[in-house]
């Protein structure tokens, strides 16, 4: 029981976490149809921003100021770069996006070094909100939480509920139409893409204070987040709420589970001949715990390509 | 090799120069690109520093020691190909670092070379390579070991915090799952008696792909271990050890790369009562040689800077007892030389052990302290000595496997 | 341009690879090897991208796969098996075949965005799971083996590998080449360029698509056994996004939409990392801005732009392009120079070393060295020579290509034939 419980609380913040920096790409990709590969990138731009903000001004700065720049960059990248290939079709955004998430990680090495740098939130967070069969639960972890459902929250009432995410959804359905109406679609579009930057800039501000901020954590979580928006939906804020949470609770309860093929077969009286086997048979699943995500993706991707709340099949 | 100024050099010297002494060449292939080049980059620069000191002693063969740097980017394919480039630039002793994989690449091609180019031998010496088949299956001549392995670091710690009284009765051990983890992990088996102590859990998990360490450390909380061994480096080491000062969990950790730069400043005071096994650290020397350090290349050694000077130090001994007389290098006898050496670093000394080739060398096992001698990241934290294991106290026995054969066998 | 024209072309460039390597030294011999190796490489890779449109971001997984199986029948002949060194390559190609098959038959059930997912998550499936099975790729440390001699062929020097690999890249990459000339090579640019199309002339476009991948995969999977041979060893960081990712950098700077647009490329990559690796740590930078650069300005890559010359040069008027297009280099050619400057400067005034320096120097700022030369940081020099460069040369460029589109009468690069992705799942 105590496994249990521990291991959820810790599965669903991982995975509120995981749906703050998948947020941004969902609502780029499923408003414009871009698959931006430099999501993960934009996510350790903010953690980095924050960081150099943060050193001068206090951590609240570094937080309100690294989604907003990181917004800049992004709406940059979509006024004065992706128009240029948007004829070539799809592949070119795709490849383009590639190239930038390759020379923000780059630049990041060059300016900030090769090591982890030191950004810590600040000590007043840094307190446990309750205690749980023993161990603190620290209040981050919460903060983090918190945070993403917030977001959720904001902006599924903004596309939903508002003027202007009727806007939005006209100008993505029928952008020809939606402009003959007399909506700007090019400065919806900007809007749209600074949009989705800066949450994934305000991620890393947020999560680079928790975790470490260093050149890798792009690419480190760069797939997982590919895997949560193609499992969930490419497009669907929901199906990222929910695909952000099963990864999350699958990864806190795989650790804790020495399972393997060969013990599956046990069950059936095989398991001294999957044991002999060997290789697959006996991977326990808390070792190759970070393989099953993109199992998952591939499984999904093949069954249900549209995710598991995708709406376009 | 910078191949442009080389060329360019090189054709300047053919032009100009008569006859000239066949300088030693070394190597360096690292990781100075990709995931780990901040680790890459200081075996490098521990290496030139070591070349320096060479040169201002007046080099070897008559002139002075050229050094190169080659990029592997991480990875094994990459060093091959970079290894047959400093092969063409006439490179006579590879050094290399960072994982043990590209040291188990480079040393098969040290031994491919060498079968098939008798008497142009290239010899590798392995400065952090620490996978046990490296001195075991893999083991042969040409290949030294400059770095301590994973029950040699164990055996150390569980010796120094025994009688420190910080290791308790039960153990955790949890490591990355790779040939270096796994031996960690045997290691941590192997010293139960000798440590009275009981392994009351052990994992292996993906090497730095967790984001969330929370769930690890809610399972060894579960097993309430005094102590928790871990080989882990990099990002695996700082999420776990933040993940556990964040769940409030009371345990010591005894680990072998603390010292990573960073690793002490994003843990924060998380970190201060843990331990570490290593090579060397500044506080448990005399000062002389992290002042010498300092004065040449502007900071204090860190991480695996210090041994990794000690090595060409060592090297360094070899070639002083060896004379060309000006003409061709002869690597074998370079190697002999260095079996035969024995170097007395700040820490204690330091000998090739002939039937492997492992270095029998110090540990130096430190505790995380407020204001230390040598604080670590700019912080008010850093390393103290705890004890430093004499060599002929943590090596291990020569493995089975290990089958060398011998020059002129 | 015709076909008999490229043949001869390549019979003079094939003449040229066997005669010049046994006079150049070993660290270009084994540079050619890895430039041989990437051009075949990335030549199977724009099989599947540039000519069926399917773009694949997981190609590791087929060179990898070649690489292993080659290495796993190496350690068999070095064990005793009755086997020619030379026809190695040809378990990689089964073995590339075979997975491609079976990740063909999924991954093509998918088209746009969803196929290169597919083929993205295979790789990185096969990347993590590799390093756990080590009684097939070895653990971490891979697998190792020698190559054996065979009619009295050693195969111990470079150039006999290279020779064995020029035999092998050339045989490929005239396959490939003839394998689009053939019906069915017609039908993998028609499945590009109008599915529906292929589908209503009473093909099985499915299971074309599979044939397609299962030869990329193929081919790929003989570029990785050649790979193997060289090295002598496989690992499983042949598997790795880096891998995949350098064959597309490499495809689409060299043009998937001309053949043998890749080898461009490849060969410029492969060459770029040679020369520059090692004397610069931003050369991974570099890469990467190159390649944004093309994607942006030059979309159908190097290869493209060579192809519309030659197609045009009888209409193009030389005379008044010369000119423009001199000064288009030029300027280029500064702001190339400027870039490297304002990089290279960043590097050393936020590297280690510096900061080490200033913290020694009190908080003032050291002069550093760079280029071989000293500089000040707070010197007017030292600000000003990239300002020149990158304004000089940004305005040349400017001009040059304002006076080159006046020329050709704002004829805009055709954009027609680009891949229809992005589509349907």
């Amino acid at each position: 029981m105590e496994f249990a419980i521990v291991s959820t609380l810790n599965g669903v913040t991982y995975g509120l976490l995981l749906f703050m920096v998948s947020a941004g790409l969902t609502l780029i990709f499923g408003m414009m149809g871009v698959l931006n590969f430099a999501h993960a990138s934009f996510y350790m731009l903010g953690a980095y921003v924050a960081y150099a903000v943060s050193s001068a001004f206090g951590f609240l700065a570094g937080l309100v100021v690294a989604p907003i720049l990181v917004g800049i960059v992004g709406m940059l990248v979509e006024r004065f770069l992706l128009p240029r290939v948007h004829a070539h079709g799809h592949a070119h955004e795709l490849l383009l996006t590639f190239g930038l998430a390759l020379i923000i990680e780059e630049l990041i090495k060059l300016f900030f070094g090769d090591f982890p740098v030191n950004y810590q939130m600040p000590g007043d967070l840094r307190f446990s909100a309750f205690t749980i069969f023993g161990s603190d639960y620290p209040f981050y972890r919460l903060f983090i939480g918190g945070m993403a459902v917030v977001m959720f929250a904001l902006l599924w009432l903004l596309l939903t509920r508002t003027r202007t995410g009727i806007v939005v959804r006209a100008a993505e359905r029928l952008p020809a139409m939606a402009e003959a109406l007399g909506h700007n679609i090019p400065v919806v579009f900007m809007a749209v893409f600074g949009t989705g930057a800066a949450l994934a800039g305000l991620a890393g501000a947020v999560a680079g204070a928790f975790y470490p901020t260093n050149p890798n954590m792009g690419i480190e979580l760069g797939v997982i987040v590919f895997v949560v928006v193609v499992v969930g939906g490419l497009g669907s804020l929901k199906g990222s709420l929910l695909a952000s949470l099963l990864i999350g609770l699958f990864s806190s309860f795989a650790v804790g589970l020495d399972w393997s093929l060969a013990g599956l077969f046990g069950l059936v009286g095989l398991g001294d001949w999957a044991r002999a086997i060997g290789g697959l048979m006996t991977l326990k699943l808390s070792s190759v715990s970070a393989t099953i995500p993109f199992a998952l993706m591939l499984l999904v991707l093949l069954v249900r390509p549209a995710g598991l709340m995708g709406e376009r099949n | 090799m910078h191949r442009l100024a080389f060329l360019a050099a090189a054709s300047a010297v053919a032009l100009a120069a008569p006859a000239q002494a066949e300088p030693l060449k070394i190597g360096i292939i690292e990781s100075l690109s990709g995931a780990q080049t901040s680790t890459g980059r200081l075996y490098a620069n521990a290496v030139e520093y070591g070349v320096d000191q060479i040169n201002k002693a007046g080099g070897f063969n008559g002139e002075p020691v050229q050094v190169t740097e080659y990029d592997n980017a991480g990875g094994a394919p990459e060093a091959a190909d970079k290894f047959r480039q400093a092969v063409a630039d006439g490179v006579d002793i590879i050094f290399q670092g960072a994982s043990s994989a590209i040291a188990g690449q480079l040393t098969e091609d040290v031994r491919k070379h060498n079968i098939r180019n008798a008497g142009h031998e290239v010899m590798f010496i392995n400065l952090g390579g620490e996978a046990m088949e490296l001195t075991g299956e893999k083991c042969q001549f040409y290949h030294f070991r400059f770095t301590t392995t994973a029950p040699m670091r164990v055996n150390a710690l569980v010796n120094a915090m025994k009688a420190d009284g910080d290791l308790g009765t039960k153990v955790y051990s949890i490591n990355q799952n790779y040939s270096w983890g796994q031996d960690m992990q045997k290691a941590v088996e192997a010293a139960a008696d000798t440590g009275g102590y009981e392994v009351v859990g052990e994992v292996l998990h993906d090497v730095n792909k967790i984001q969330d360490f929370a769930p690890f450390v809610a399972r060894i909380k579960a097993a309430a271990p005094d102590t928790v061994f871990t080989g882990n480096w990099s990002n695996d080491l700082l999420l776990l050890m933040k993940a556990t000062g964040d769940a409030g969990l009371d345990v010591t950790f005894a680990t072998a790369f603390l010292d990573q730069p960073g690793n002490i400043a994003n843990a924060g005071k998380t970190a201060i009562g843990h331990y570490i096994a290593n090579n060397y650290d500044n506080a448990a020397s005399d000062g002389k040689f992290a002042e010498d350090y300092k004065a040449a290349t502007g900071h204090y050694p860190i991480f695996v800077e210090g041994h990794s000077a000690f090595a060409l130090a060592q090297l360094k001994q070899a070639l002083d007892t060896l004379d060309f007389g000006g003409g061709e290098i002869d690597v074998t006898k370079i190697a002999l030389a260095l079996e035969d050496s024995t170097y007395d670093s700040p820490v204690g000394p330091s000998s090739v052990r002939k039937a492997d080739h492992q270095t029998i060398r110090p540990v130096v096992v430190s505790k995380v302290v407020e204001n230390p001698k040598y604080p670590a990241d700019d912080t008010d934290m850093g390393f103290q000595t705890v004890k430093v294991v004499p060599g002929e106290d943590a090596i291990y026995p020569v493995q089975d496997s290990c089958q060398m054969k011998r020059p002129g066998e | 341009m015709g076909s008999m024209r490229i043949l001869a072309l390549l019979a003079v460039l094939l003449a040229l690879l066997i005669a010049v390597p046994p006079f150049l030294d070993l660290s270009w011999q084994n540079a050619l090897v890895n430039v041989l190796i990437a051009s075949l490489f990335a030549l199977a890779f724009n099989l599947l991208a540039g000519q069926a449109g399917l773009l694949s971001f997981g190609h590791a997984a087929y060179f990898g796969i070649g690489a292993f199986a080659a290495l796993h029948l190496m350690i068999a002949v070095e064990d005793g098996l009755a086997f020619p060194t030379p026809l190695l390559p040809l378990a990689g190609a089964a073995a590339g075949f075979l997975a491609g098959l079976v990740a063909g038959y999924f991954a093509t059930m998918r088209s746009g965005v969803y196929f290169a997912l597919v083929t993205l998550a295979i790789a990185e499936l096969l990347h993590s799971l590799a390093p756990h099975l080590a009684g097939t790729f070895g653990g971490e440390a891979g697998i190792s083996s020698m190559r054996m001699p065979w009619q009295g062929i050693v195969f111990g020097s470079m150039l006999e590998v290279y020779y064995l690999t020029l035999g092998w890249v050339m045989l490929c990459g005239l396959g490939l080449w003839a394998y689009t000339r053939t019906p069915f090579g017609r039908l993998t640019l028609a499945l590009r360029d109008n599915e529906q199309r292929v589908l209503f002339l009473g093909y099985d476009a499915h299971r074309a698509k599979v044939v397609v991948f299962a030869i990329s995969a193929m081919a790929s999977g003989v570029a990785g056994s050649l790979l193997a041979i060289s090295n002598e060893t496989a690992n499983y960081s042949l598997f790795a996004t880096d891998v995949s990712a350098q064959v597309v950098l490499q495809t689409f700077v060299g043009g998937s939409t001309v053949f043998f647009g890749p080898v461009i490329g490849a060969t410029l990559f492969t060459l770029f990392s040679f020369l520059i690796s090692d004397l610069t740590r931003s050369w991974v930078f570099y890469q990467g801005l190159i390649f944004v650069l093309v994607m942006l300005f030059a979309p159908t890559g190097i290869g493209g732009i060579l192809y519309e010359l030659v197609r045009h040069r009888r209409q193009l008027d030389w005379s008044r392009l010369a000119w423009p297009a001199l000064q288009s280099i030029l300027g280029g050619l500064l702001l190339a120079g400027g870039i490297v400057y304002l990089t290279e400067t960043a590097a050393v005034l936020f590297g280690q070393d510096y900061a080490m320096r200033r913290s020694g120097a009190a908080g003032a700022l050291p002069p550093y060295e760079l280029f071989g030369i000293g500089w000040e940081p707070a010197g007017v020099l030292t600000w000003l020579l990239p300002a020149v460069l990158l304004l000089g040369g940004g305005g040349l460029l400017v001009a040059g290509r304002r006076q080159i589109d006046g020329v050709r009468g704002r004829r805009s690069a055709p954009a027609a034939d680009a891949a229809p992705l992005g589509g349907t799942p």
